[in-house]
């Protein structure tokens, strides 16, 4: 929780990594699945002993040489700049605990580059069988990296045994990495991989100019690298929601059954979009490669690839939505709280638990209440809100019409925000039933507010500043007070 | 016997002759492989037309299913589609693809009409083509209007009845008019009457009539070609059908994705309850589409020389529509130089049509 806040006007910082994270997952999927499919493919042109096939592989493959070494590369560093910025806490959690498997990625990252240089560089000047297998290899590494980020990135979901209840560490980082949802989780990718490595193709395969039987040919070969997610994505979707904490699953049950009635959560209306996207995605593959591959031409492939574009950023997002409100689930908040600090930074106070804050509060007169209560708002909100204007989950705008008490006391409702209540009954039997249940609606959305109540005080004045109400006020005080200077100098002029 | 037919054919084939013994279906399809649709660099924009019927479906369907729970009263308005929105399952989808539907539609209607202006495609002997043509996207435009007051939400009341008001200062029948379309001096029960009618009977069957007459018109007279694909020697043509429809099937695909990422993330607002005897709100503005007219009012003075500003203003943006009609008889493509002139004006009259636009949003 210690560390500067990056302040990113009317985004939010949270955007700066979304937005480079799901175009380097629109690359980096490509790079995996495009492996496959030249692996494949290559194996085709060999039993076909079609040299027409290689030529197209060649060319592919240039584009792929170019799309993943060069922007693949480059945006899977931005997203370590954004992180390191926008999130420190959770990016020093990641490296500190799981050293071990990003040493493995890294490797895994380095013997993909070298094999793709040399697969690409040795296409012709090589054994048509051994380059061959060459792909297969290049393949293999590609899905080890694939293998070792799912077991990362799904453990920040559901960690299985690494944590327990309180958000304690009591597993080792295997539980976390080969997590309940990992093998699901890794599935869905891979035909997500397949789907896309197809798109890219219809992309390079509709630039084929005269050879119009290939052209046709390899536009239906290309659109059937969908089948795999049409026949059995679904499934491993299902299985993989059932891998999800109770309390996402939920979120994501009651969003989606009363999307229908306007529920406008976020979540429910994302997931709703992805969903849209898959089958409006199939849709146009079936009508335009596979159905009409003569009409097809290089504007409509870029069409697709936009669609898939879609598809990825609804898909990564609700991923992403639904660790809310914590970075690493159960164990860190989005703002870098830890779930098992509440009680002891509560204890000790905000400002003496987070050096950053104390540091900048530190140069605040002390009567400076709304000074404090905006520091409390960089440091434990705007990772997931901007203050004012119509920027991402606004304060200003989601508080409205609050007064001063209505906003003190939702700060206090926030301050429960984790407890969880439990109810001991006896049910016709006899026996003991616990029922549970969230001290406040917030929970599950929103991390707990921290500190003591003079600095929550301060930050409730500091948001008073940005509600509507708060803003009459001061617009109404400013006029008073510019009444009040002109009010003597009239006096004077009379006199 | 149908069942032993039924089981020698396979299902589709039985589907086919079933129809065609009882509708010239064969004569059709023969008629629509027969059609071509040229193949050149600008073909992009052949795709237009076929994005309108969409929206056009789409705007029907969700436009009926609408109706089912809108309750076309001044008092009652306000809350039913509150109910669509809240408490129908789904009625903010479809009310907002009904809404986003509106303003896409003139959109695209609005690129439809440039790409075929600029392709010259109103050109001898498809002026009647291009006049049915500017009658949709007048028709889509009052559609538009009558649309939005029908929520009777703050912002729908006043920019009906600043609209209605601007229409009002039209010289000689201005005043008539507006009392027409009121039904009174004052946007109310009788306005609401009107413009439910006019939005949901006389438009539809309006808009029946001319996109019936403007495809027919298609059929008949074949796609327009550019000019510089006439004098090509090897010219690339494909089947209507089944490849052009295929190819439309695919665009709808696209444009039904987008359209419906721009709905869900964006669903379209219901302001507050209307206050009749409250001023308007600040900064009311007419729809998108109506702004460049809307600023061309606000631009002049007055009072211009002899004249009253607002007629003068009326004058002008009278006449600039005029030149879209007369095109056709003006740029006959026999005279290079005015063929030049009719491109240039067109390009001006677009950047106008933006920039007035533009200014107008930022008021």
């Amino acid at each position: 929780m210690s560390y500067p806040v990056w302040e990113v006007p009317n985004i939010g910082n949270g955007w700066i990594i979304g937005l480079i994270a799901i175009f380097h997952v629109f690359i980096s999927h490509f790079a995996i699945g495009g492996g496959a499919f030249l692996a494949l493919t290559e194996t085709l042109a060999y039993k076909k002993n079609d040299d027409r096939i290689y030529d197209y592989i060649k060319k592919h493959s240039k584009f792929f040489l170019l799309l993943t070494t060069v922007l693949g590369a480059v945006s899977g560093v931005g997203i370590w700049w954004a992180i390191g910025l926008a999130n420190p806490s959770g990016a020093s959690v990641l490296i500190q605990n799981f050293g071990l498997f990003w040493g493995a990625e890294w490797t895994f990252f380095a013997a993909e580059l070298a094999t793709f240089l040399a697969y690409y560089y040795t296409m012709g000047k090589m054994d048509k069988k051994n380059h061959c297998v060459l792909a297969w290899i290049y393949f293999g590494i590609s899905f080890g990296t694939l293998f070792v980020i799912n077991g990362i990135l799904t453990g920040m979901l559901t960690n299985g045994g690494w944590l327990n209840a309180q958000g304690n560490i009591v597993g080792t980082v295997y539980d976390s990495f080969f997590n309940p949802a990992f093998w699901p989780a890794l599935a869905i990718r891979l035909f997500i991989m397949f789907a896309l490595a197809g798109i890219y193709a219809l992309l390079t395969a509709s630039t084929i100019k005269g050879q119009d039987d290939l052209k046709q040919y390899l536009l239906r070969y290309s659109a059937k690298w969908m089948l795999p997610g049409l026949i059995a994505g679904p499934l491993f979707v299902v299985w993989y929601m059932f891998t999800l904490p109770p309390a996402t699953q939920q979120v994501i049950v009651s969003g989606l059954s009363s999307l229908g009635e306007g529920n406008f959560s976020m979540m429910a209306k994302v997931i709703f979009l992805c969903i849209v996207f898959a089958t409006g995605l199939i849709g146009m593959v079936i009508v335009g490669p596979f159905l009409n591959p003569k009409g097809f031409n290089t504007t409509f492939a870029l069409m697709l690839l936009a669609s898939g574009f879609g598809f990825m950023f609804t898909e990564e997002w609700s991923r992403e939505m639904m660790r809310k409100p914590y970075v690493i689930y159960n164990y860190m908040y989005s703002n870098g709280l830890r779930k098992n600090q509440i009680a002891q930074v509560n204890a000790d106070g905000f400002f003496k638990s987070n050096a950053w804050a104390r540091a900048e509060g530190a140069t605040l007169a002390k009567e400076d209440t709304v000074g404090h209560g905006k520091l409390m708002f960089r440091y434990q909100c705007m990772s997931c809100h901007t203050a004012t204007g119509n920027g991402y989950r606004s304060m200003a705008r989601l508080l409205g019409e609050r007064d001063e008490n209505a906003i003190a006391n939702l700060i206090t409702l926030m301050k429960d925000n984790h407890v969880i209540l439990s109810e001991e009954s006896k049910d016709e039997k006899g026996n003991t039933v616990i029922t549970t249940k969230a001290k406040t609606p917030y929970n599950g959305y929103m991390p707990p507010v921290v500190g003591h109540q003079d600095e929550l005080d301060a930050l409730s004045k500091y948001l008073v500043t940005l509600s509507k109400k708060g803003m009459e006020a001061g617009a109404e005080k400013a006029e008073a007070q510019m009444a009040t200077e002109s009010a003597p100098q009239s006096t004077t002029t009379k006199s | 016997m149908a069942f032993e037919t039924f089981k020698k054919m396979n299902l589709l084939k039985f589907g086919y002759d079933w129809l065609n013994q009882r509708v010239p279906l064969e004569a059709a399809i023969k008629f629509a492989t027969k059609k071509e649709v040229p193949v050149h660099k600008h073909s992009i924009w052949y795709y237009m037309g076929g994005i309108c019927m969409l929206f056009v479906v789409l705007q029907l369907v969700t436009g009926l299913l609408l109706m089912v729970h809108y309750v076309p009263s001044y008092e009652g308005a306000y809350q039913s589609v509150m109910a669509i929105n809240n408490k129908i399952p789904f009625g903010w989808l479809i009310r907002s693809m009904h809404s986003w539907g509106a303003n896409l539609f003139i959109a695209i209607l609005v690129i439809h009409m440039f790409s075929t202006y600029f392709m010259k495609a109103y050109r001898s002997p498809r002026e009647l083509t291009w006049f049915s043509g500017l009658g949709l996207i007048g028709l889509a435009m009052v559609f538009g209007f009558t649309g939005y007051l029908l929520p009777m939400d703050e912002m729908a009341f006043f920019a009906t009845k600043v609209g209605v008001d601007v229409a009002g200062e039209a010289p000689f029948i201005g005043e008539l008019v507006a009392n027409f379309v009121r039904g009174g001096e004052e946007v109310g029960q009788a306005t609401m009457n009107r413009f439910f009618l006019i939005h949901v009977c006389a438009l539809p069957a309006a808009l029946m009539g001319a996109l019936g007459l403007h495809l027919l018109l298609i059929q008949i007279h074949g796609i327009s070609e550019p000019e510089y694909f006439k004098k090509l020697s090897i010219k690339k043509y494909e089947k209507f059908f089944p490849d052009f429809i295929m190819n439309d099937m695919f665009v709808w695909g696209g444009v039904t994705l987008l359209f419906l990422a721009i709905v869900c993330l964006n669903p379209w607002p219901l302001g507050p309850t209307i206050d009749p005897s409250a001023p308007a709100p600040i900064g009311i503005k007419p729809e998108w589409y109506f702004l460049s007219q809307f600023q061309v009012l606000k631009l002049m003075p007055s009072q211009f020389l002899f004249f009253e500003g607002a007629h003068v203003a009326m004058a002008i943006i009278g006449a600039a529509a005029s030149t879209m009609v007369l095109i056709p008889f003006l740029d006959t493509g026999k005279n290079p130089t005015i063929s030049k002139l009719a491109t240039i004006w067109g390009v001006v009259f677009l950047i106008a049509l933006g920039v007035l636009t533009y200014m107008g949003l930022q008021v």
